[in-house]
């Protein structure tokens, strides 16, 4: 049984030479159990930088389990993965200190190597700008959920890992939320693993969409190559869903 | 407490009743009147001879007397005796308590190690080892600061465990996936993370060293707050008893204020900490 999780810095410098395809993260026969219960088997996947890519299934498919081996929050029973030694993350909640003020968030951790004009410009980036002064009770849902992209990006991650980030957002803020997130990929180019269960998300979103079942990648799309709304039926029926 | 991680605005508190500023003026004025008919009548019922000086003297010869220690400046060396003791008594217990308290809410092992034999002790009323304190330490100024910092380490150290133990652990989560050191994680998320909690501690804390002083200066004392009581029943100086009761009194009150100032200003954050958000 092999497990180990190394930087990505040697399988990069090896892939630089042709950039625009360099690898944001690699995993090979990724495996985890819970007791006898495999919830990820023998998985592989390749995110390239600038790469948008979502992760669809049914709830205890495994797709958090893999977001979080990628994030080191899990570590793995068996197989590799090359990830950048930090990746940034974005859970569901925004997970703010309530006792820190906004731009104190943003550099969480950080404070002295990116300070306040730093936090500042990272606000301003989610359409925050002027608030870093401002507390997190004073945010709606969706900006709270901007400040926690802001801290996200703020580190120009070479993979961005978002967990159902715009799930308890409502509808409206939801799609804006989909055109700023859009915006700032392509303006930073981290690769991106979205793990969602809303298949219009992952459309609006991804450059490649994955449809998780039962431990392994079933099915795998590259969006350009559909009509805007050929592929819908075909990821529902991917995800069982059964159209009368 | 607010819900720190939710998604949704869950931060800010609902905005304390509207009330006309005039009306508020008047329900503060009117909270007085009772306390004032009271001494009024107390007043007029010493005068009129109903109640014996040596039971209850008017409250215009307890004034008196106050301001005659005051002016031979006997009432401030007592006072600065007591208060002394209080937060001699007060820094040791309480710096015990919160190392315990942070020891033990960070850490399962010093949790499976400590936290039994401090509940045993816990569970005896502090007052009841005054023997054995005597005993021990005799009557003198270690005694009584020993028996004040046995009172203050139980409450911080408590709250101090608790305030970490409810720390949401989706920020240490958060805190792993940063790349926080250990320090920064205690400086930016434990501690602040505790401070409710810790405050509400240092309030019961504040309560019980001040019980803790009155019975240890009770024992054989020439100074302090307790002494100038226990000298008066000597001589049966009710005017001195009823002074001193009052000094204990307006000290409860001033520490609580102190305590309630701590609060508005290290929990600014907190919309239970906003200004007029108290009652």
């Amino acid at each position: 049984m092999t497990q180990s999780i190394e930087p990505i810095a040697t399988a990069a410098r090896t892939r630089d030479r042709n950039e625009p395809s360099a690898l944001a993260v690699s995993v090979r026969g990724l495996q985890r159990r819970y007791g006898s219960r495999i919830v990820i088997d023998s998985l592989d996947l390749d995110i390239r930088k600038g790469e948008f890519v979502a992760l669809l299934g049914e709830s205890g498919c495994g797709k958090t389990t893999l977001l979080r081996a990628l994030a080191r929050l899990d570590t793995p029973d068996a197989g590799k993965i090359h990830a950048p030694e930090r990746p940034s993350v974005v859970f569901q909640e925004p997970r703010l200190l309530p006792w820190a003020t906004l731009w104190e968030n943003v550099a969480l951790g950080h404070e002295h190597t990116i300070g306040r004009d730093g936090a500042a410009r990272a606000l301003a980036e989610v359409g925050l700008a002027g608030r870093e002064d401002d507390w997190p009770r004073n945010l709606s849902g969706g900006q709270a959920q901007r400040v926690a992209l802001a801290r996200a990006l703020i580190h120009d991650p070479a993979l961005l890992l978002l967990d159902e980030p715009f799930a308890a957002l409502d509808a409206l803020t939801r799609i804006k939320m989909h055109g700023l997130v859009k915006e700032l990929v392509a303006l930073h180019q981290p690769g991106v693993l979205i793990v969602t269960h809303d298949v219009d998300e992952a459309l609006a979103l991804a450059d490649r969409i994955l449809v998780m079942r039962a431990g392994r990648i079933a099915a795998s799309f590259d969006t350009e190559d559909y009509a805007p709304l050929a592929l819908r039926p075909t990821l529902l029926a991917e995800l069982g869903v059964q159209r009368h | 407490m607010a819900d720190l991680t939710s998604s949704r605005n869950t931060y800010a508190s609902t905005p304390p009743p509207r009330m006309g500023v005039s009306k508020h003026v008047l329900y503060r004025w009117l909270s007085w009147t009772v306390p004032a008919i009271v001494v009024l009548l107390w007043e007029a019922a010493a005068r009129l001879g109903l109640i014996a000086p040596q039971v209850l003297p008017a409250p215009s010869s307890v004034f008196a007397t106050a301001a005659n220690m005051t002016q031979n400046g006997e009432l401030f060396i007592h006072l600065g005796v007591s208060l002394l003791r209080a937060a001699a008594g007060f820094v040791i217990g309480g710096s015990i308590g919160l190392a315990l308290g942070v020891l033990v809410g960070f850490s399962p092992f010093a949790q499976a190690l400590l936290d039994r034999p401090i509940q045993m002790i816990r569970a005896v009323p502090f007052l009841a080892m005054l023997p054995l304190v005597i005993v021990w330490f005799g009557v003198g100024e270690v005694a009584k600061i020993f028996l004040v910092a046995l009172a203050v380490l139980f409450p911080i150290y408590i709250n101090t465990m608790l305030g970490i133990r409810q720390i949401d652990p989706k920020l240490m989560e958060l805190a792993r996936v940063i790349g926080m050191s250990r320090a920064g994680v205690v400086r930016r998320i434990v501690i602040p993370g505790a401070m409710p909690s810790i405050l509400t501690g240092v309030r019961y804390a504040l309560a019980h060293a001040w019980l803790a002083l009155v019975i240890a200066e009770t024992l054989a004392t020439t100074r302090g707050i307790g002494f100038l009581a226990m000298d008066a029943r000597e001589f049966l100086n009710t005017n001195v008893i009823l002074l001193t009761i009052i000094i204990y009194a307006i000290i409860g009150v001033v520490a609580d204020a102190l305590v309630r100032m701590l609060e508005s200003r290290l929990l600014s954050w907190h919309a239970n900490y906003v200004k007029g958000a108290r009652k």
